[in-house]
C-alpha cells in the first residue's frame, strides 16, 4: 500500500508551500529567519512527498483523482473539479519544482537575509504561494485548474519581480510582465472556454478518466465520437483550440513576439530569476504543452507552428545574447533561447527530446542564476560584465558550478545539455527529413542558434572569471558563505551529469545502458504516454510525421552525424569567444558588427513597437473614446436636458437649494401619470 | 452534501429554538422595519454619536440577513411558482381591477443580493467615520434609510411596491451626493437623479403597457402572477399594438429603462460624474449594490418575463454587452482620477453581465447574477481602498503621488489584491463570475456568440493594463506626493472594511457553489426554460 499512501499526502505537495506563505504573511516578521526556514521546510518535505509520489508512480502506476468539486451538482451542464493527475510526466516536474525551489530558499538566506534586504517576509511569502501555484499547475488534472494556477503563477511573478518596488525599474518590468502573458492568457482563457464548449470536460486523462478531452478529439478525428465543432472541421477546429492554448504557453515561455517581458524582468532579486527560469513561470508554458500533448498530436498544423516559433525563438534570443553587457541579460536571453528549443522538440515530434531537455535546463539555468547571484553579491549588486574580470581565483566554488553549467548550456559533451539538445535537434531532423519542410526549416534555425549559444556562453564566462579584474570590486570581492555554496554544489553536479536520465547515442550503441527518461516517459497511463504520443504523430490520421534519414545513413548514423554537426557548431562558437575574449584584458569587439550592432543592442526593436502599441496606439485610441464620450455621448445627454423642461437654467435654479420641489415634481409627475392610465383603463369607475 | 441541503438541515435542527413562525416569516419586514428605525434614531441623534449608533444598528440587519441567507429554504424561482423563502403577502388596496398586496419574498437570485446590501452597507458606514465630518447624524440616517429601500426593491414581488423602494432608493442617493460630496455635487447629483427618473418613468410605460395588455388574465399587479401569465402567452392586443408589437415595445422601454440603472452603454453617462462628485461610502453604495438594482430589474423584468424577445433581441443586446465592456475599459484607460478609473470600470465589468444574462444557459445566466454579487464585492473594495487613499493624501490623482505602498502597506495590499480580482485573477470571485459567464455565452443560442464572447474576453486584458499602470504609478516607486498632508497608515475601522471584504472576495471565489452559486442556479434555472413561452399565442 505504499504507493496509494503517497499519492494520499500528495495534495500536501502544494499544500506546504502555501502554508509557509501563510506563515511568512501572518508570522514572518516574527521569526528570525523572516520565514526562510519556513519555506525551506516546506520545500524540502514537497522535495520528499514529490520523490515518494516519483517512486510510487514507478513501483505502482498513475494516480487521478478529483478532490474539490468548483461547481457541480444535479443542475450544473458540465463540473468544474479540481483534482490532481500523478503519472511520469507531471512527479518528474514536481521533483524538479520543488528541488529548484528548496535550493532557492536556501540560496536567498545568502542573497537576501545576509544582505539585510527589507520586507523579507513579504519576499519568502511570495516565494512560497510562487512555489505553491506551480506545484498546484503541475499536478492539475484539468485544463481549467492549469489555467487557474497559471494565472496565479503570473500574480507571483508579478509581485517577486516588483519586489523592490520603491525603485521605478521594477514596478514597471513587473506591470509589463503581467501585461504580456495576460494578453497570450487572453488566448488561453479562450481555449479554455472553447474546450468546454465542445468537450464539456477539459480533464487531461489519466487512469479512471475515459472521457478526457484528449481522449474525445482523438474519437473524433477518426469519427468514433462527435463534438461541436462550430462549423469547422474537426481537425481544424482542434487546431484552432490547440493555437489559442498556445497563446498562453507562448505568453509565459517568452515565445516570440512574447518574449520582451522576460529581459525586463531581470529587474527581480536574482534568486527569484533563477526560479521563474528554471522551474516555474517560463517553465508553465512548455509543460502544459507536454501536458496535453495527445491533443497537440493530433494536428500537424499546431505541431509545425510550435516548431517554428520554437526553432525561431531559439535562433532569434541566441543573437541578441551575443552582445550584452550585463550577466542576468545573457542569462535572460538563453532562456528564451533554450525553450525556443523546447518548443522545437515538442513541435518536432520529440515529447521525449523536449521534457529531457526541460529537465536539464531546470539544473542548468537554475544553476547559472544562482551562480550569477552570487557573483552579484561578491560584485555588490554590480552586474556588469566589463566590470568583473579575474573571479576564478578568488570565488573557486562558483567558477567550477557556473562553468559547469555554461558548457551544460552550450552542449558540450558530456555535460547535461549536450545531451538533451542533441535529441532534439535529432527528432526535428528526422522528422523533417520524412518529409516536412517546415520542421527541417526549424531544424535549422535551432542547429544556428547552437552556434551562437556556444559563443555568448563561453563569452559570458570568460568577461566574468577570467582575465584581469576589470574594477576594485573585482578585485576585492564580498564572500559569499554556504548557504550560497551549497545549492551551486549540488546543481553544479547535477547540470553535469543529469544527461545519464537519456543517453540516446550510446544507447544506440551499447544497448545494455537504458534510456530511462524515455523509458519512465513510455511507460504512463493509457492515453498519457510517449508510446501512445509516438502512434499519435506517426499515424496519418493525425499528425502524420515519418521518420527519414540523412543521406542514407541509416538511423544509428543519422544519430551520431546529428550528434556531431551540432557539437562541431556549439565547440566553433565556443572556440571563437575563446579566441576574441581570452587574455588579461579583452576588448568588446561589438564594433566589427557594423550596422547590426545598433540592431542588437536595442534586440530588433521589438520592445519599441510593443510599448508602442500597449501605451502609444493604445493610449490615444483611449483618449479618443473619451472625448468621444465627453463630447458627444455626454453632449448629446445634457443637449437634451438643456432643451427640455430641466434646461440649464431652471436646473441652476434648482440647485439654489429647493431640492425637494424638484423631487416633488417627479413624484407628482409618476402619480399623474399613474392617475391617467387608472383613467383610462376605468380603474376609478 | 451541498451548501443548500445543509442549509434545510440547519433549519430543521435549529426550528425549535427559533422565534415563532409568523415572526421569521417577517423577517425581510423585520429587516426594513429595523433600518427605518434606526434611520430615524441615527436622524435624531447628536452629530457625535451618529457613527457609532450607526454602525451599531446596520450591524443587526447584517446579523439577521446572514441567519436568513443560512437558514434559506427558497426552491426554484420566485416569479416562476418556485418556494418563496420569507414570504408574506396582505392583501392592501384595490386599483381598478388589479389587487395591490404587500408581497415580499426571497429566491436563489435576491437573497443574495439582500446580504450584499446589509454587508455593503454597514462597510460603508464604517467607510464613512474618517472622511464625512459634519451633518453625521444626516449622513447616517440616509445610509440606513437607503439600506431599507434597497432590501425592499430585492424584496418586494409586487410591482408597486416595487417600484415604491426603486424610486425611494434614490432620494438618499440624491442627498449623499448633492450634500456631501465634491465641488460639483449639484450637478452630479441633479443629472443622476434626472437621468434615473426620466429612466424609470419609460420603465414604467412599459411595464404598464404590458400590465394592460394582458387585460383579464391578470387580476394583481403581483410580479409572479404577471410574469407567468406573459410566459404562458397571455399577452393581448392593445390599441392599435398587437401582441408582438406589444411585447417588443414593452421589452424596449423596459430594457432602456434598467439599462440607465446598470449601465450599458451608452446611457452610462452620469455614472462616473456621479462617482467622482460622491462621496466615499456612497460611491461604495453606488458601484456595490444600486448598479444591481439594474441588472437585477433586467433579469426579473426583460429576461425573465419576455424570454422569446430576449432571444430574438439577443445579438444586438450581447452587442451592447460588449461594448460597455471594451468601450468602458477603453474609457478607465483614457483616466487619471482613480475614483473614474474604477467608475468606467465598472461600466465594462457590469457588461458581463448583459452578456451572460442574453445567452440563456444555465452558466450564463447564473454567472450574471454571481456576477452581481461578485462586482458588488469588488468594486466597493476597490472604492474604499479609493477613499482611504484620499483620505490620507486628500488626492486622486495618478500623478501626483508616487510610492504609497510604503507608508501605507495594508492599504496598498489591499488596493493590490482588489485590483487582481477586478482583473479576474483566479480563486477570486469576479474570476469566477466571469468564467461563468463566458463559458455560459461561447456557445450560447444566438448568433455570433462565439464570437462575441471572444471579444468580450479581451476585456481582461485592458482591465489588467489599466489598473497595473495606477497602481504603478501611485503605489509603487519612489514616495512622493503632491499635497501638504502627512501620509501615515490609515486606522483600522478605516481597513476594516477593505480586510472583510477581501475575506468575502477570496472565499466566494474558491467556493462559489458552496457559498453562492448553488443557491443562484436553483433560481435561474426556471427561467431557462422557455419552451412553454410563446407571447401571443395564448388565448
Amino acid at each position: 500500500m505504499a504507493e496509494s499512501l503517497a499519492f494520499e499526502f500528495a495534495p500536501a505537495i502544494a499544500v506546504l508551500p502555501f502554508v509557509s506563505f501563510l506563515v511568512a504573511l501572518l508570522a514572518g516578521r516574527y521569526l528570525p529567519k523572516k520565514g526562510a526556514i519556513a519555506g525551506m521546510v516546506a520545500t524540502g518535505g514537497s522535495l520528499l512527498l514529490s520523490a515518494w509520489t516519483l517512486f510510487a508512480v514507478h513501483t505502482g502506476h498513475a494516480y487521478q483523482q478529483t478532490l474539490y468539486t468548483w461547481v457541480g451538482g444535479e443542475l450544473v451542464d458540465f463540473e468544474l473539479t479540481f483534482g490532481i493527475l500523478l503519472d511520469p510526466l507531471s512527479t518528474l516536474m514536481l521533483v524538479i519544482v520543488s528541488t529548484i525551489a528548496f535550493l532557492v530558499h536556501m540560496f536567498s538566506l545568502g542573497y537576501m537575509n545576509d544582505d539585510g534586504q527589507t520586507g523579507l517576509p513579504r519576499y519568502y511569502a511570495e516565494l512560497g504561494l510562487f512555489t505553491a501555484s506551480m506545484l498546484g499547475f503541475v499536478f492539475a488534472d484539468n485544463l481549467l485548474m492549469a489555467f487557474m494556477f497559471f494565472e496565479l503563477v503570473g500574480l507571483c511573478s508579478y509581485l517577486l519581480i516588483g519586489f523592490w518596488f520603491r525603485e521605478a525599474g521594477p514596478p514597471s518590468a513587473a506591470k509589463k510582465a503581467f501585461l504580456v502573458t495576460r494578453f497570450g492568457d487572453y488566448f488561453f482563457l479562450i481555449g479554455v472556454v472553447g474546450v468546454f464548449a465542445t468537450f464539456g470536460t477539459s480533464m487531461f486523462g489519466g487512469p479512471g478518466v475515459d472521457d478526457s478531452f484528449v481522449h474525445v478529439a482523438e474519437q473524433a478525428l477518426v469519427g468514433e465520437a462527435s463534438v461541436n465543432t462550430f462549423g469547422f472541421e474537426p481537425q481544424t477546429w482542434f487546431t484552432i483550440l490547440g493555437l489559442l492554448v498556445l497563446g498562453g504557453v507562448m505568453g509565459k515561455s517568452a515565445q516570440f513576439p512574447f518574449h520582451t517581458w522576460l529581459p525586463d524582468a531581470m529587474e527581480g532579486p536574482t534568486p527569484v530569476s533563477a526560479l521563474i527560469h528554471a522551474a516555474t513561470m517560463v517553465a508553465a508554458g512548455v509543460y502544459l504543452v507536454a501536458r496535453m500533448y495527445g491533443f497537440y498530436a493530433l494536428s500537424p498544423t499546431a505541431l509545425a507552428i510550435i516548431a517554428l516559433v520554437g526553432g525561431f525563438t531559439a535562433l532569434f534570443a541566441a543573437t541578441m545574447a551575443v552582445v550584452k553587457r550585463e550577466i542576468k541579460q545573457v542569462l535572460a536571453y538563453s532562456t528564451i533561447s533554450q525553450y525556443g528549443y523546447i518548443m522545437l522538440a515538442l513541435g518536432g515530434g520529440g515529447y521525449v527530446a523536449g521534457v529531457f531537455h526541460l529537465t536539464t535546463h531546470a539544473f542548468f539555468k537554475a544553476l547559472l542564476f544562482l551562480g550569477a547571484g552570487s557573483v552579484i553579491i561578491a560584485m555588490h549588486h554590480n552586474e556588469n560584465m566589463w566590470d568583473m574580470g579575474g573571479l576564478k581565483e578568488k570565488m573557486p566554488v562558483t567558477y567550477y558550478a557556473f562553468l559547469s553549467g555554461s558548457l551544460a548550456l552550450a552542449g558540450i559533451v558530456p555535460f547535461s545539455g549536450f545531451w538533451s539538445k542533441d535529441e532534439v535537434l535529432y527528432e526535428t531532423l528526422v522528422h523533417g527529413l520524412g518529409g516536412s519542410p517546415i520542421l527541417l526549416a526549424a531544424y535549422a534555425m535551432g542547429l544556428i542558434a547552437v552556434f551562437f549559444t556556444g559563443f555568448y556562453t563561453v563569452r559570458m564566462v570568460l568577461l566574468t572569471f577570467h582575465g584581469e579584474p576589470r574594477s576594485e570590486t573585482a578585485a576585492d570581492p564580498e564572500p559569499v558563505r554556504w548557504n550560497v555554496k551549497l545549492p551551486l554544489a549540488v546543481l553544479g553536479v547535477l547540470a553535469a551529469v543529469a544527461g545519464v536520465i537519456n543517453l540516446v547515442p550510446v544507447h544506440a550503441v551499447v544497448s545494455a545502458v537504458p534510456e530511462i527518461l524515455h523509458d519512465w516517459l513510455y511507460h504512463g497511463p493509457t492515453g498519457l504516454n510517449g508510446e501512445h504520443y509516438h502512434e499519435l504523430i506517426t499515424n496519418d490520421a493525425f499528425a502524420g510525421y515519418t521518420s527519414g534519414e540523412l543521406l542514407g545513413l541509416g538511423e544509428t548514423g543519422t544519430l551520431f552525424a546529428s550528434a556531431g554537426i551540432s557539437l562541431a557548431l556549439a565547440v566553433a562558437g565556443s572556440l571563437l569567444a575563446l579566441v576574441l575574449y581570452r587574455g588579461p584584458d579583452p576588448a568588446e569587439h561589438t564594433d566589427k558588427l557594423g550596422a547590426l550592432k545598433p540592431v542588437l543592442f536595442n534586440n530588433y526593436y521589438q520592445d519599441e513597437y510593443q510599448v508602442w502599441l500597449a501605451e502609444g496606439a493604445t493610449v490615444r485610441v483611449a483618449r479618443l473614446a473619451d472625448r468621444f464620450d465627453r463630447g458627444i455621448i455626454d453632449g448629446l445627454v445634457n443637449f437634451v436636458s438643456s432643451l427640455s423642461l430641466f434646461s440649464g437654467d431652471r436646473l441652476r435654479r434648482v440647485q439654489t437649494g429647493i431640492v425637494t420641489n424638484y423631487a416633488a415634481l417627479l413624484t407628482l409627475g409618476l402619480t399623474l401619470l399613474l392617475v391617467a392610465f387608472g383613467v383610462m383603463q376605468g380603474w376609478f369607475v | 452534501m451541498g451548501s443548500l441541503a445543509f442549509a434545510r438541515e440547519l433549519r430543521r435542527a435549529t426550528s425549535c429554538g427559533l422565534p415563532p413562525w409568523g415572526v421569521v416569516r417577517m423577517m425581510l419586514e423585520l429587516l426594513i422595519a429595523l433600518c427605518l428605525v434606526g434611520a430615524f434614531a441615527v436622524f435624531v441623534l447628536p452629530d457625535e454619536y451618529a457613527p457609532k449608533a450607526a454602525f451599531g444598528i446596520s450591524l443587526v440587519p447584517l446579523v439577521l440577513s446572514l441567519y436568513m441567507y443560512l437558514t434559506f429554504d427558497g426552491v426554484g424561482n420566485a416569479l416562476l411558482g418556485g418556494d418563496i423563502a420569507f414570504e408574506s403577502q396582505y392583501q392592501w388596496l384595490t386599483l381598478g381591477s388589479y389587487d395591490v398586496s404587500w408581497f415580499m419574498g426571497l429566491d436563489g437570485i435576491s437573497m443574495p443580493l439582500v446580504v450584499l446590501a446589509t454587508l455593503l452597507t454597514t462597510l460603508a458606514i464604517l467607510a464613512s467615520w474618517t472622511p464625512i465630518d459634519m451633518r453625521q447624524s444626516q449622513f447616517y440616517g440616509l445610509m440606513l434609510f437607503m439600506e431599507a429601500s434597497l432590501i425592499g426593491v430585492f424584496g418586494a414581488l409586487d410591482f408597486l411596491i416595487w417600484f415604491v423602494f426603486w424610486e425611494a432608493v434614490l432620494v438618499p442617493m440624491y442627498f449623499l451626493i448633492g450634500i456631501w460630496g465634491g465641488a460639483r455635487r449639484k450637478y452630479a447629483a441633479i443629472k443622476f437623479f434626472v437621468y434615473t427618473n426620466i429612466a424609470s418613468i419609460v420603465m414604467f410605460v412599459g411595464f404598464f403597457g404590458l400590465v394592460f395588455g394582458l387585460g383579464d388574465s391578470i387580476s394583481s399587479l403581483a410580479l409572479p402572477e404577471i410574469a407567468q401569465a406573459l410566459r404562458a402567452g397571455e399577452l393581448g392586443s392593445l390599441g392599435a399594438f398587437g401582441p408582438e408589437q406589444l411585447a417588443l415595445l414593452a421589452f424596449l422601454a423596459m430594457f432602456v429603462g434598467f439599462a440607465v440603472k446598470v449601465p450599458v452603454v451608452p446611457f452610462h453617462t452620469w455614472l462616473p460624474d456621479a462617482h467622482v462628485e460622491a462621496p466615499t461610502p456612497a460611491s461604495v453604495m453606488l458601484a456595490g449594490v444600486l448598479l444591481k438594482m439594474g441588472t437585477y430589474a433586467l433579469l426579473r423584468y426583460n429576461f425573465t418575463m419576455l424570454p422569446t424577445i430576449a432571444r430574438d433581441l439577443a445579438v444586438p443586446i450581447a452587442a451592447l454587452g460588449v461594448l460597455s465592456i471594451l468601450y468602458g475599459a477603453m474609457l478607465a484607460l483614457a483616466q487619471s482620477d482613480l475614483k473614474r478609473i474604477v467608475a468606467y470600470s465598472s461600466v465594462s465589468s457590469m457588461g458581463y453581465v448583459t452578456l451572460g444574462l442574453v445567452a440563456y444557459t444555465m452558466y450564463g445566466t447564473g454567472g450574471a447574477t454571481f456576477q452581481m454579487v461578485s462586482h458588488g464585492l469588488i468594486s466597493g473594495l476597490l472604492f474604499a481602498c479609493v477613499g482611504v487613499i484620499y483620505n490620507t493624501t486628500h488626492t486622486r490623482m495618478v500623478g501626483d503621488m508616487s510610492g504609497l505602498a510604503e507608508k501605507m502597506p495594508v492599504t496598498a495590499g489591499s488596493f493590490i489584491v482588489g485590483a487582481f480580482a477586478y482583473m479576474g485573477l483566479p480563486l477570486m470571485a469576479g474570476f469566477a463570475a466571469e468564467f461563468f459567464v463566458f463559458v455560459g455565452s461561447f456557445d450560447a443560442h444566438f448568433a455570433y456568440s462565439t464570437v462575441l464572447t471572444a471579444l468580450a474576453m479581451f476585456g481582461i486584458v485592458i482591465v489588467a493594463g489599466y489598473l497595473l499602470w495606477s497602481m504603478q504609478r501611485t503605489l509603487f516607486g519612489p514616495f512622493r506626493s503632491e499635497t501638504d498632508y502627512d501620509v501615515t497608515t490609515a486606522s483600522l475601522h478605516d481597513v476594516a472594511p477593505l480586510l472583510v471584504l477581501l475575506v468575502c472576495i477570496i472565499a466566494l471565489g474558491t467556493f462559489p457553489y458552496d457559498l453562492a452559486f448553488e443557491r443562484v442556479l436553483d433560481a435561474t434555472e426556471p427561467i431557462l426554460d422557455t419552451t412553454v413561452a410563446a407571447v401571443g399565442g395564448g388565448s
